[in-house]
């Protein structure tokens, strides 16, 4: 049936043109990268071989064709990032979904999952820590000068420990897999990470363009991030249980990620409140509802610290609830994230995580960190602004790629600027090795794959215990040769596929993670197979 | 010293507004070199006020504010004891750089990145009050300041910076302040931003003060000889060392760790503030 | 649910119902014009009343040229009235409660006004008002019509239909009035006939014909449009189902302010309906020693009150000591 589409669509039958070339015939991975999908000798790996046979069963217009379909879908249910384009227009443009997945064999995602847990524990250990005697800081173990004069370190909050000792309900770390496939944490994200909700779209998306390219392949489910994130909230909510009223608080529509805050409230099943609709009246937190004020227990929010609370924090703070502080002192709000996280968020206490996993938990790290360069240290800023045109250089305390100075590819011009900015004020500033991005098959112009590089965002929630969505956003850098991924600087996305263990495959300890019932699969339009999810969790992978 | 104290402050609104939580800092602190005999705070609207200490040690009294009202007034009284400080510690500047000094000093030895402007055009004023020991410098610091800086109320705001400061050639005691903390910092001296009341005396010798605001100084963290170092208050808008007549009420990096008043309300944005402090001397010192 | 939204979507049912209406008064006139074949003078319906109803005062006296009124009514974008203002308030409140709003609903209201801003419509007013006006009224009534169809019965959907209700009310009071006050129609001698073409403008007449026995006349007609529980856009219906909604938002049942005043209001028209008419003229009867026009200038005096009582009671979100009545 495929076959005859692609010829009334007029192409020549005679001559090989591009158009009916498979899929991924010109793919070659850059030397120097490894690729997710794809070995050194340009073939499929293992468990890529069922995804790339389908799509060069697919073919390249066809593909072309449900990647201008998905565009539709997502401008019309409003899936929507926001950019601003070099032209300084801010502009809604559909979320960008690469419609090639990232495939992670489970034996790869346990180690993953585990190591993550481990430093998700450890951060939170730390921010508790800092916020209360501060050992880690009277022992040495962190110079005690990178928390004190970090700006997120807010001493509002000193001496108040949230309900349960949990500072971090929502943490995402990002990974890349480097040159020589070791993973490691590039960043720590416990403020508000964001693109969650991306992810469950994406998955949704794809199971209704592309239900074939699942065929083969058993993918471990992501819709239960919404209920994990509720239990969680409920979890940190003071005292109430089952009965806390749970609220998501947003700065309002004009957020660039307001789509996922109005997603994650109406998949939870709660309130989306903006500051407007709070009110704290004797150290309790209400919102105004049609019944008049209804007290509010826990509040996932989606601004940072500074805005939270014109009393304590920015003074001219619009986007703020006057009182907060004084309801979280009191113990009768919890806030997730806290106030205060930003403290473990910071570059600089990046490098030292791997001392605190040593510290609090008394375990060695299991994913590493990139080798970091504090330039507060005269030896290391030294150090560092020799092989300025090698390294990357980072703001200690910015968040999205923010001032990311990348030496390999800065004219003569850039360098000589950073090297002044950083001369300024050197604490100001981490230097890190290049990592080298592994890369993944991403569909291009022509319907063709071509690699680009990419990195992972896995969420992790902590309630009970810290528990992380299987896969993530794996974010991708459309242009070639870049490897800034952010979607706010015009990144992509693909789905990402954990996949499950096979029966007599050797992963670690099995983990029973709650798993809600699958989407169900639309029929693929125009091939007349019906492809059910039953079918494919029977299947084994074949071949 | 035995003084008494009456803060009075008073909001004024053009319309009735609500919703406004308040926190206060005027309840003299409890040192090595004072102690608070009494002390009440007043509020009318009447509210219920709530103690707590800040990071700093500072005591804090919150209340709230609910219903619509287009005044709100604060009355504090305090009867506090004062004595002369001691000789201060004459170390050297070998033990600034110890890490046992610099442990103790903590966060007061880091500058305020959000005045990095003015630190870089200060470079001949850091220069200048650089003496042969900390001690020294700090002496130095409190005189060299009014020498380039005219005492003027007016030409600066609360949240003026230093760059203020400089650009206006004068300024208020906060202003002096903040400036001899960048001084001081950059020679490696622990130095903190201490708020409390000033008794002047009137010319006529009397009892009662001059009335006044509260004022604003310096701490600095001195290395002695021998043994521990030591907090000692200089005050760069009086020139030389804070004594018996400065009255601590607490401490921070700046003012904002510290203001006597802050507070958020639901109306307007059209408030009229006005405070006055009454100090008197009383029989029976200490 | 917040008050914030029930705000929004109270009002939205508002505009929405208030464009609905204008567009059918306009019609009406158009018709009205016709039918007088161009004599001003015997027009039964005049821009003036029109304008007048719509509570925008036409500037100095004199007839209003045709021209003026449609802009001020239609396509005026500061005028609180106009077609074309409400529809984009009206959108821009959907915009901000998308979440509560259906797809459907929100692509109805979007086309509206899309149309409505994008096309000469000026143009298309002079050549053919009659399918603008058409235009608005039947994507009104596919809103309301998706709203019955896709909303949950929860707070949105009542407090939607009361903003419906609410307005709905107070136009048809409005109307009346004007036509009673016998500035409707430009000659007096037909000002009864200025009834008729009211009730023709909001769709009305033929439920009138099966409703009521009496031959059409003005005098019924007002009866009709005031006390008539079965037709839904009588005063005492809109009344009723204002009622129902609020009823159905408080927490508290029957015990609200605006809920107390409405059920008054409701047990008072039914009083004055079931008396018999005393001495009075045919178009302004006086039951109970109210004529006809005193009990509307009463009725428009409760809804405002229940309006801001509304306001207060549930969209302060406060708690019943701290609300501020907004002027």
């Amino acid at each position: 049936m495929r076959n005859m589409e692609v010829a009334r669509s007029g192409s020549s039958p005679s001559a090989v043109p591009r158009a009916l070339a498979a899929v991924s015939s010109e793919y070659e991975t850059p030397p120097g990268f490894v690729d997710e999908l794809f070995d050194e000798a340009g073939e499929p790996r293992e468990h890529a071989r069922e995804l790339v046979a389908s799509l060069d069963r697919m073919g390249r217009v066809p593909l072309l064709e449900l990647g201008r379909r998905r565009d539709r879908a997502f401008t019309q249910r409003g899936i929507t990032f926001e950019i601003t384009s070099p032209d300084r227009q801010a502009r809604d443009r559909p979320f960008p979904l690469d419609l090639v997945p990232r495939v992670v064999p489970a034996s790869e995602w346990e180690a993953i999952d585990a190591g993550l847990r481990q430093r998700i524990k450890a951060l939170n250990a730390f921010i508790g820590d800092v916020y209360g005697r501060q050992e880690i800081l009277r022992e040495g173990v962190i110079p005690w000068a990178l928390v004190l004069g970090c700006p997120s370190f807010r001493r509002a909050v000193h001496g108040v420990r949230p309900p349960g000792g949990i500072w971090c309900t929502v943490a995402g770390c990002d990974l890349v897999r480097d040159g020589d496939g070791t993973w490691r944490v590039l960043e720590d994200n416990v403020r508000t990470p964001s693109g969650v909700s991306y992810v469950l779209e994406n998955r949704l998306a794809m199971t209704r363009l592309v239900p074939e390219l699942f065929a083969g392949y058993r993918v471990q489910p992501v819709d239960g991030y919404p209920a994990l994130l509720r239990e969680a909230l409920l979890e940190v909510a003071p005292a109430l249980g089952d009965e806390a009223t749970v609220v998501v608080w947003t700065p309002g529509p004009a957020n660039s990620a307001y789509f996922e805050h109005a997603f994650l409230a109406r998949q939870m099943g709660v309130e989306l409140v903006e500051a407007g609709d709070l009110v704290v009246r004797d150290e309790v937190c209400y919102m105004r509802t049609t019944s008049g004020l209804t007290r509010v227990d826990a509040i996932y929010r989606r601004l940072d610290d500074d805005f939270v609370d014109p009393l304590e924090f920015r003074p001219d703070s619009l986007l703020g609830v006057p009182g907060l502080t004084r309801a979280i002192r009191a113990g009768s709000l919890a806030l997730a994230n806290a106030i205060g996280t930003g403290v473990a968020d910071d570059k600089a206490v990046y490098r030292y995580v791997p001392e605190m996993i040593r510290y609090y938990l008394g375990e060695e790290p299991e994913l590493a960190n990139v080798e970091t360069y504090l330039l507060r240290n005269r030896e290391e800023l030294a150090l560092a602004l020799e092989r300025i045109d090698s390294l990357v250089l980072k703001p200690t305390n910015e968040s999205g790629g923010k001032g990311v100075f990348v030496g390999p590819s800065a004219s003569d011009e850039e360098i000589a600027r950073q090297r002044e900015a950083t001369l300024r004020d050197p604490s100001r500033w981490i230097a890190q090795e290049l990592v080298h991005l592994s890369t993944a098959p991403t569909v291009t112009s022509d319907g063709s794959l071509v690699p680009r590089h990419v990195d992972l965002r896995p969420f992790a929630v902590y309630g009970s215990e810290v528990r992380i969505i299987p896969g993530g956003l794996t974010r991708v850098a459309l242009q070639e040769g870049s490897m800034i991924v952010n979607s706010s600087r015009g990144g992509g996305s693909k789905d990402t596929w954990v996949l499950r263990p096979e029966p007599g495959e050797i992963t670690r300890t099995m983990r029973a993670v709650a798993e809600p019932p699958e989407l169900p699969v639309m029929p693929a339009l125009g091939t007349g197979a019906w492809t059910s999810q039953q079918q494919q969790q029977q299947q084994g992978k074949a071949g | 010293m035995r003084f008494e104290i009456r803060y009075a402050a008073e909001y004024r609104y053009p319309e009735p507004v609500t919703d406004s939580l308040n926190t206060v800092r005027v309840q003299p602190a409890v040192t090595s070199l004072q102690s608070l005999e009494s002390f009440e705070l007043r509020v009318e609207p009447e509210a219920r006020i709530q103690e707590r200490r800040d990071y700093f040690g500072t005591d804090v009294l919150e209340f709230e504010i609910g219903d619509p009202h287009d005044r709100l007034s604060m009355f504090a009284h305090a009867e506090v004891l004062t004595e002369e400080p001691p000789a201060p510690p004459t170390g050297s500047w070998d033990a600034v750089g110890e890490e046992r000094y610099r442990r103790l000093a903590g966060e007061f030895l880091l500058q305020d990145p959000t005045e990095m402007p003015a630190q870089n055009g200060l470079d001949d004023l850091v220069a200048g009050v650089c003496e042969s020991s900390p001690l020294e410098t700090a002496l130095r610091t409190t005189e060299a300041i009014p020498d380039r800086f005219e005492y003027q109320p007016g030409k600066t705001f609360v949240g003026s910076t230093v760059s203020d400061l400089l650009a206006a050639g004068g300024g208020v005691c906060q202003d002096f302040v903040h400036l001899g903390l960048i001084l001081l910092r950059s020679h490696g001296i622990g130095a903190r931003y201490v708020s409390g009341f000033l008794f002047a005396a009137p010319p006529d010798g009397g009892r009662d003060s001059v009335e006044v605001q509260t004022h604003a100084w310096i701490e600095a963290l001195l290395p002695p000889e021998s043994g521990e170092p030591r907090w000692v208050g200089f005050d760069p808008t009086n020139r030389g060392f804070a004594g018996e007549t400065h009255v601590k009420i607490g401490h921070g990096r700046n003012y904002q760790d510290v203001p006597p008043i802050r507070g958020v309300y639901r109306g307007p944005a059209a408030e009229h503030l006005e405070v006055a402090v009454k100090m008197r001397r009383r029989n029976g010192d200490g | 649910m917040l008050a914030r939204i029930a705000y929004q979507v109270y009002w939205i049912g508002r505009y929405v119902a208030r464009a609905e209406f204008t567009a059918r008064m306009l019609d009406g006139v158009f018709q009205a014009s016709l039918q007088a074949q161009g004599d001003i003078s015997r027009q039964p319906l005049s821009w003036e009343a029109v304008m007048a109803v719509m509570g925008a005062e036409p500037d100095g006296s004199g007839p209003v040229p045709a021209s003026d009124a449609v802009r001020a009514l239609t396509l005026d974008p500061e005028s609180p009235a106009s077609v074309t203002a409400c529809v984009d308030r009206a959108r821009e409140g959907a915009r901000t409660v998308r979440d509560v709003v259906s797809t459907e609903m929100w692509e109805a209201l979007n086309t509206l006004f899309l149309e409505l801003n994008d096309s000469d419509l000026g143009a298309a007013l002079r050549t053919g008002p009659y399918s603008v006006y058409s235009f608005v009224r039947e994507r009104c009534a596919l809103w309301w019509g998706l709203a019955d169809e896709t909303m949950l019965r929860d707070g949105s959907y009542f407090f939607l239909g009361a903003g419906r209700h609410s307005e709905s009310a107070e136009m048809i009071v409005r109307m009346l009035r004007v036509a009673l006050s016998g500035r409707a129609g430009s000659d007096p001698a037909t000002e009864g006939n200025s009834a008729l073409a009211l009730l023709q403008a909001v769709g009305g007449l033929e439920a009138f014909r099966r409703s009521v026995p009496t031959p059409v006349g003005p005098g019924p007609v007002v009866e009709f449009l005031t006390f008539e529980t079965d037709y839904p856009h009588s005063v005492a219906a809109s009344i009723e189902s204002l009622l129902a909604a609020l009823d159905e938002v408080s927490a508290d049942g029957r015990g609200t302010a605006p809920v107390l005043r409405l059920a008054r209001l409701r047990a008072e028209l039914e009083f004055h309906r079931g008396l018999d008419t005393e001495i009075g003229d045919e178009l302004d009867p006086v039951r109970d020693g109210r004529p006809m026009t005193a009990l509307l200038e009463h009725i428009q005096r409760e809804l405002a009150v229940v309006d801001a009582e509304v306001e207060r009671r549930y969209f302060t979100g406060e708690t019943p000591q701290r609300q501020v009545v907004s002027a």
